[in-house]
């Protein structure tokens, strides 16, 4: 079984959560309770840095989708950073790219966050 | 690029791009939008007009705006239906409204010539222009250019079409490989999930991410009894009516589809209301056991027919997974009561006398045959002194451990007080009184016991409840013993047990038996009856007491056969010597 791992970093009003390898059905429930932990904690600035996701299914795409709401209720974002071409062409095909916003670099997204305050 | 495009929208002059050049530029490229805005800038920066679209052929007779200058942006997108063969540059206003809608359309933005975009005389486009700087009349010669211009294009804008639509094709392949990875991914997680909620939870990410919606119920049950079991709806519209008539469904549908069908309209507006565009029925051969509804797609875009075989595919997987996880869950079930009935045997069979004492003066013989299921059949002989022995039977309801706890109890009771010197009437009262208050709603025991008396040569029993034992004099009457009073456990004793003194006499014949003997049943499932038993006996009593229980055993085999036994078969016989 290929290993998927969730980081959390917490910056300054930002959280940064770092996914590592493969995130599928199996592995679904990680990324899900990282962002309950989140979600619990109040936490609702999050940035997911993709940099060493090296494949996401439908059912990893589904957890953003299932968190979103209630991130975006509290003000919050999901937003996205440093995709492989392979991870965005899946986030692209599923249109995923009209309901979040994905940047080259995690600067940037954390950036928009703080300019936003 | 960017500066090319601004050097052509600003030359004005017919001679700083020779149309060789243009027609370089346009075919050297495969960008279908550089093409476009390359042509169209081309051509307004020479006429100095303002206002400029193109059109693509989409249909026969289609025509969609895939470029517009000048012009508000919401046109773009927009399709005109023009049936008619435009092969020349054609001005507007030499056109007749009447029955053209496109007509309107062109003169409502503004445009006054609509030139086509011709290649290999096929009609690939449109590129219509507005009006010239300072009111300028498209001459003949302006137009032929504007022709030539469009028409060097032609090919361009063909080749680039083609090639954007072989890039569409790669693109639903990329998508249908998608699906398939989703399915893939979510087959094999599946199978070694084994609990429905954790299925449920991947079958909703799954359909979140692959559909892109946040408006979900996914329902599992039949009919009317369906259960929402994960949802997220705007309002909760899901009743058992609804899903009354969702069991009709034999296939996914979308919502506007099933406003159609007479049968679903009323249900298709419920579902509207709650946000919901398709359903999608989980199907186990051809039989609904569950469903998926969602809402709206998030990225927009309706539910095409791939997209609902794909649902059905997804809903179809998941529900043969689940149907799995409870047929698991099931066997689980069964095991666990088997195993309870294994340790309800234990301690049954660990309750019963491993040995008969020897009695003087009498041959006792006792058998117990346990049912697969374990009943509360019981039977005890107690030596209480030297010259006293009680002997007892009694049948607890119910089965499995907690009848084989109640057994316990009685037994445990029941040796308790016997050699304490009380009455049995007394002693009866007591065993019941301990019983009643441990056992729970529902549970009783009928219990007959006696005590022979060898000094005096005559027994004394109560009966609570129990088929009446048989008394076979040696004269050849046969008597019932009767006299007791309520069975044991139902509640604490309020009227004295009775208790009745029977003398015996060499010959005489004792049987004690549970109903498992006189209910075994034969295949037509008819009892063995306590006629027939009281038969048996009769012709059995000048044997030993184990000859008299091998008779009825013999004659309850012949009797059920192949028959499963249902009961514990228990039966205690006493002859005196």
């Amino acid at each position: 079984m290929s290993e998927f791992k969730v980081h959390q970093r917490d910056g300054e009003g930002v959280s940064v959560i770092d996914l590592k390898g493969y995130l599928d059905a199996h592995t679904a429930p990680d990324l899900e309770n990282a962002f309950q932990k989140l979600i619990d904690e109040k936490k609702f600035n999050i940035v997911v840095n993709c940099k060493d996701l090296s494949y996401i299914s439908s059912a990893g795409l589904g957890v953003f989708m299932a968190y979103i709401e209630d991130v975006r209720k509290n003000q919050g974002d999901i937003k996205l950073t440093n995709m492989s071409a392979k991870v965005y062409n899946v986030f692209d095909l599923l249109g995923f790219p009209i309901l979040y916003e994905i940047y080259k670099d995690e600067q940037e997204a954390v950036g928009k966050f703080a300019a936003r305050k | 690029m960017p500066d090319k495009q601004q050097s052509l929208k600003n030359s004005s002059s017919y001679d700083i791009l020779p149309l060789f050049e243009f027609s370089n530029v346009v075919n050297s490229s495969l960008d279908l939008k550089f093409i476009l805005d390359t042509v169209l800038l081309t051509v307004m920066g020479k006429m100095l007009v303002s206002k400029g679209m193109v059109l693509l052929t989409r249909e026969k007779h289609l025509f969609e705006i895939v470029n517009a200058k000048g012009v508000e942006a919401g046109v773009l997108g927009q399709a005109i239906t023009l049936k008619q063969t435009l092969r020349k540059p054609t001005i507007t206003d030499r056109l007749s409204v009447t029955n053209k809608p496109w007509v309107t359309f062109f003169k409502a933005h503004g445009q006054k010539l609509i030139v086509p975009i011709l290649t290999q005389g096929r009609v690939v486009g449109l590129l219509t222009l507005g009006e010239r700087l300072g009111g300028k009349k498209y001459a003949e010669a302006e137009r032929q250019l504007i022709h030539s211009l469009v028409n060097l294009s032609g090919s361009a804008v063909e080749k680039a079409l083609i090639i954007d639509q072989l890039k569409e094709v790669n693109r639903d392949l990329d998508r249908k490989l998608q699906e398939l990875n989703t399915l893939f991914d979510l087959g094999k997680e599946f199978n070694v999930v084994l609990e429905p909620d954790k299925v449920i939870r991947l079958l909703t990410f799954s359909l979140l991410g692959q559909v892109g919606v946040n408006r979900y119920a996914i329902c599992l049950g039949k009919g009317r009894n369906m259960q929402v079991v994960a949802s997220r709806l705007e309002k909760d519209v899901c009743t058992p009516d609804l899903f009354e008539t969702l069991q009709e469904l034999t296939r996914a549908e979308s919502v506007d589809e099933l406003t159609r069908k007479k049968k679903f309209a009323t249900v298709a507006a419920t579902l509207k209301e709650g946000g919901i565009r398709v359903a999608v029925p989980m199907l186990v051969q051809r039989e609904v056991k569950g469903m998926i509804l969602l809402g709206g797609r998030m990225r927009g875009g309706l539910y095409e027919r791939a997209d609902l075989e794909f649902l059905s595919s997804l809903a179809n997987l998941a529900i043969i997974s689940i149907e799995n996880a409870r047929l698991f869950r099931e066997a689980l079930e069964k095991q666990r009561m088997e195993d309870e009935l294994a340790i309800a045997r234990e301690i049954q069979q660990g309750l019963l006398p491993r040995s008969l004492p020897v009695i003087q003066g009498f041959d006792v013989a006792a058998t117990n045959i346990p049912s697969k299921q374990v009943g509360g059949d019981y039977y005890d002989v107690i030596a209480i002194s030297p010259t006293e022995y009680v002997l007892a039977i009694g049948d607890v309801s119910g089965k499995g451990t907690g009848a084989a706890l109640l057994m316990a109890n009685v037994q445990a009771s029941l040796r308790a007080f016997a050699p304490m010197g009380l009455s049995m009437s007394e002693a009866t009262s007591r065993i019941n009184d301990l019983t009643s208050q441990n056992t729970g709603q529902g549970k009783f025991i009928t219990f007959f016991w006696s005590t022979l008396d060898l000094k005096s040569g005559s027994m004394r029993y109560v009966n609570a409840g129990h088929n009446p034992p048989y008394h076979f004099h040696a004269d050849g009457t046969m008597e019932k013993l009767d006299v007791g009073g309520i069975i044991l456990g139902l509640m604490s004793t309020l009227s004295p047990y009775e208790e009745a003194s029977v003398p015996l006499r060499r010959g005489d014949v004792l049987v004690m038996y549970t109903d498992g003997v006189s209910e075994a049943m034969n295949s037509a499932g008819e009892d063995f009856t306590e006629e027939r038993l009281e038969g048996i006996l009769r012709n059995s009593l000048s044997l030993p007491a184990a000859g008299i229980i091998g008779n009825v055993r013999t004659a309850l085999e012949l009797y059920t056969r192949d028959t499963p036994q249902s009961d514990d078969i228990t039966m205690l016989v006493v002859k005196v010597l």
